[in-house]
């Protein structure tokens, strides 16, 4: 018991000294503000005084958008001056204070303005291309800053300027938050438009936007082929008209075309091409029989041709079959076309083999000088009686009970 | 003598050679192993991507009304996420006064303005310790490129701790809001320009202190799974019939304590909450009111990690604060035992902001703090709707001390929320009290008690087998004095001090 009174005693004289420390450190430093101004340019250099009395130890606490510190104060008789380092005066923005003492705290903030002299726009420009036609547009987002790179202050006037075709504009806004920004439009002509902005006599340099084609809209297509026999060796060219957008801009080059051709039988094929100055073409080969081809043309999801129909005539009227005398070569030809010349090269001729009424083999071979020969051979076809079927350009001739 | 030397010899030719095979089969092993390490095809892909959440100040967005072009959730939350890592990476920097990852988060010419700060500090031996609690940004503008946001940050809370020469100088809470421009340069969207257009002295509003029912109750952990209470071996049986048997001795509440690490930190357990809430269930259910303890076992309260531990108690504040069980919140038990660990200053100023934020999610709760001594009781007293300190020492002393106390804090009430005597006297203390002076130690308390009118909580109910060595460390004397803590002994027999666990007098009959 004795001992705790003696640590409580012990206690409290320490505390009670301490406190007694405590006063006589502050209750004789007294500090009074002298600089009253509360606003300052970025750059401009920016001291505070204090008059004090009693400890000059002590420290400011300052803090601007960036971050904060701790400054010490130059002693001058009675007065204590904290000069703010450049890396704070010259950041616009509040600069807040507060001078460390453990009595009475003084703080206060500066509000530290950008210069009103410019030395930069930054310029921010996108999207880099947009569409003919007045509803798509782009931006472009102006920070004009000082040589401290502080954003100007706000309203500053920034005019921006643009240049399409014949006409040139020009339009003022004002920086808000530190920015300005201006929507450009596009004309229904394609082409580019050239932008600049200009801000206290300070001009940007030049920026530009594509202003693109719109999306193409329907067009006809056209067909070219040096003879409308169906060979299977001549090339039919397809051909669109000069696609144009609805404000008669020629559709940018690479336009991809799709051909959809549908035969008789109902069979579809395609063949694409790329549009140069509007025009898309594309080939396919002639078919080897005779056909009737419809023909349509589309720009996926955007636009469509007319339809365009081609007959192609069947320009091999027949064709000569000869089986050898163990009836195990069998020769075609000499096959001749339309003008009784010998087919070119080429062409397929399909050799069915049915035993029993049953598909058991099929033989493809291509035409040369005219013929085609196919060798049935001993051990793939064992002894026996066989029906045979030969078809080229579309005719077909059958054989029944060869024996082989 | 030829003949042994031979075998001798031999022995050893032979066990060399055993030597030498195990060496080569062990090389080649080792090759083998090394050349088979990366092979881990679940690593080839990097599939697995771990976040670790570092900063989670309070973020409110105000609503869209953003000039230009209209903003999409998903590069709101990519802004979102560069933005605050910028400050996170700032706070890095000036907290050592170095520039790694500035340049990720800042651009060419904004850098250069942290750059100088951290120079100037530097060489000035400042260093600044600091983070934002809170952002309130508005979005002003998002470019048609998608290139450039605007956005104005209202009202960002910012606390910093200032060093000279390794001694603390000052501690700021200031409320300041910044202009912000950011571009989207590389995938980040990094700060272009920061002005701070508004800065004031931060302080939290003043909230009405909240009056609570008269606390009578006891410290609470299962018999069998003390400060463990949660995840696998949680039982909700066991936890309802304590609670009807604490019900039934007139008591009526209960402290709970819940782990910051152990319910996940800033990403708490769901699973673990549910069962909080179950606890709070099944209190509700037997009428018992519950005070719940926030943070058992932090003791980081770096000041980088504050944002952390607020996302922690706002999941778990918002989760509970509708709760009918809920009487208090216990910010923390016994934080000025980490006084000299942590630094007083450092500790109190985490636990006076955790009040505020606390308060500020739920202002219908009363809040305390369960400081270790009636000495420390005073700390922090005009914050706390509920003053809350331990008792361990000697009896004799408690008239004085709860009186002084009191005459120091006369607005707010007073409880005492841990108390208790073990009963341990064995080998590693042979002059302890027995079973029969722990009766003694709760009658004459439970006298003071009802003399001066004051609210209390005992430890505790159950005498433990096993304590976790975070709790008093692995010492013998400590861990078995703690383990006879309880009213009732390991074999779940009353001891006579159970008598007194109440002002009432409860059965002294088995149910």
């Amino acid at each position: 018991m004795s001992f705790k009174n003696l640590y409580i005693s012990l206690i409290s004289l320490l505390l009670l000294t301490s406190t007694v420390v405590f006063n006589t450190r502050n209750s004789d430093s007294t500090y009074t503000l002298l600089t009253i101004k509360s606003e300052s340019i970025a750059g401009e250099s920016i001291s505070l005084k204090f008059a004090f009395t009693g400890d000059s130890e002590v420290l400011l606490y300052g803090s601007n958008s960036y971050g904060s510190i701790l400054l010490e104060p130059e002693v001058n008789d009675k007065e204590l001056i904290f000069i703010l380092p450049e890396v704070m005066s010259n950041k616009s923005g509040v600069f807040n204070w507060k001078l460390q003492t453990t009595s009475h705290p003084i703080s206060g903030h500066i509000t530290i303005q950008p210069k009103s002299e410019i030395k930069a726009i930054e310029s921010y420009l996108g999207p880099p291309s947009i569409e003919a036609g007045g509803t798509d547009y782009t931006m472009l987002v102006v920070i004009p800053t000082d040589d401290l790179d502080n954003p100007l202050a706000d309203s500053t006037s920034v005019t921006i300027k643009h240049q399409f075709l014949t006409n040139a504009y020009a339009s003022d806004v004002s920086t808000e938050h530190g920015f300005a920004f201006k929507n450009i439009n596009s004309e229904t002509k394609k082409g580019r438009i050239l932008i600049s902005s200009e801000c206290l006599d300070l001009n940007s340099k030049e920026f530009d936007v594509n202003v693109l084609p719109a999306i193409p809209t329907d067009f006809k297509i056209a067909s070219e082929r040096i003879h409308n026999y169906a060979d299977g060796n001549q090339i039919t060219t397809f051909k669109t008209s000069l696609i144009k957008d609805r404000y008669d801009n020629t559709v940018s080059d690479g336009t991809f075309v799709t051909f959809f051709i549908t035969n008789k039988a109902g069979y579809k094929s395609k063949t694409s091409g790329t549009t140069i100055n509007g025009i898309a073409r594309a080939k396919l080969l002639h078919p080897d029989f005779e056909d009737q081809w419809n023909i349509k043309a589309y720009v996926e999801g955007m636009a469509n041709s007319n339809t365009i129909v081609l007959n192609y005539k069947q320009a091999i009227s027949d064709f000569e079959v000869a089986f050898s005398e163990d009836n195990r070569t069998v020769t075609l030809g000499p096959i001749q076309s339309f003008m009784s010349q010998r087919v070119p090269d080429g062409l397929t001729v399909k050799l069915s083999i049915f035993k029993d009424g049953m598909l058991i083999h099929q033989l493809i071979k291509d035409t040369f000088n005219g013929m085609a020969e196919f060798y049935l051979d001993n051990d793939r076809y064992p002894k026996g009686v066989y029906d045979v079927e030969l078809k080229t350009a579309g005719i077909v001739k059958s054989y029944k009970s060869i024996n082989l | 003598m030829s003949k042994i030397n031979k075998n001798i010899l031999r022995g050893a030719l032979l066990v060399s050679y055993v030597l030498i095979i195990a060496l080569v089969i062990y090389a080649f092993g080792a090759i083998y192993s090394y050349l088979n390490t990366g092979a881990d095809r679940s690593k080839m892909l990097h599939t697995e991507v771990k976040q670790i959440d570092q900063y989670l100040p309070e973020i409110t967005w105000q609503p869209l009304t953003n000039e230009g072009r209209p903003m999409d959730a998903q590069t709101l939350t990519a802004i979102e996420n560069d933005y605050l890592d910028g400050w996170f990476v700032r706070h890095v920097a000036y907290k050592t006064n170095t520039t790694i990852g500035i340049g990720d988060y800042y651009t060419e010419s904004a850098r250069q303005n942290l750059f100088n700060i951290i120079a100037l500090n530097s060489e000035n031996k400042t260093t600044v310790i600091g983070t934002t609690l809170e952002h309130h940004p508005t979005l002003e503008f998002f470019s048609e490129d998608g290139q450039l946001a605007v956005l104005t940050d209202n009202d960002v809370v910012e606390y910093k701790r200032l060093f000279k020469d390794n001694q603390l100088i000052t501690e700021i809470t200031e409320k300041s809001s910044y202009k912000i421009t950011l571009l989207l340069e590389d995938g980040f969207w990094r700060v272009r320009h920061m002005v701070k257009i508004k800065s004031e002295p931060y302080t939290a509003q003043v909230t009405q202190p909240v009056s609570t029912t008269t606390i009578n109750g006891i410290n609470y952990y299962p018999q069998a799974t003390p400060w463990a209470m949660f995840g696998d071996h949680f039982d909700a049986d066991i936890i309802a019939s304590d609670f009807e048997l604490i019900q039934s001795t007139g008591l009526n509440s209960i402290r709970l304590f819940v782990p910051y690490e152990d319910f996940g930190k800033s990403d708490i357990d769901q699973n673990k909450l549910d069962q909080l809430i179950t606890i709070l269930d099944l209190a509700e259910s037997a009428n018992l009111k519950v005070m719940v303890t926030l943070f058992d076992f932090y003791g980081d309260y770096s000041v980088l990690n504050w944002t952390l531990t607020q996302r922690h108690a706002k999941t778990i504040i918002q989760a509970l604060k509708d709760h009918k069980a809920l009487a208090v919140w216990d910010i923390k038990n016994e934080p000025n035992l980490d006084f000299e660990s942590r630094g007083t200053s450092l500790v109190t100023a985490w636990l006076a902001h955790m009040i505020d934020f606390v308060k500020a999610q739920d202002p219908n709760h009363a809040v305390t703090i369960g400081w270790s001594n009636a000495e420390s009781a005073t700390l922090l007293k005009d914050k706390l709707d509920l003053v809350s300190f331990h008792y361990y020492e000697d009896l004799e002393a408690l008239d004085a001390t709860f009186e002084t106390l009191k005459s120091n804090i006369t607005d707010k009430p007073i409880v005492i929320t841990e108390y208790g005597m073990s009963s341990y006297h064995g080998f590693w203390n042979p002059f302890g009290n027995s079973e029969e002076g722990q009766a003694e130690y709760h009658k004459t308390i439970q006298s003071i008690f009802s003399e001066h009118d004051i609210q209390f909580m005992s430890w505790t109910l159950y005498d433990f087998g096993k304590i976790p060595k975070e709790v008093v460390g692995r010492l013998p004397w400590r861990q078995n004095a703690q383990k006879h803590f309880g009213f009732i002994d390991e074999n779940g027999i009353r001891k006579p001090s159970f008598l007194f666990i109440a002002n009432k007098k409860p059965s002294a009959q088995q149910h």
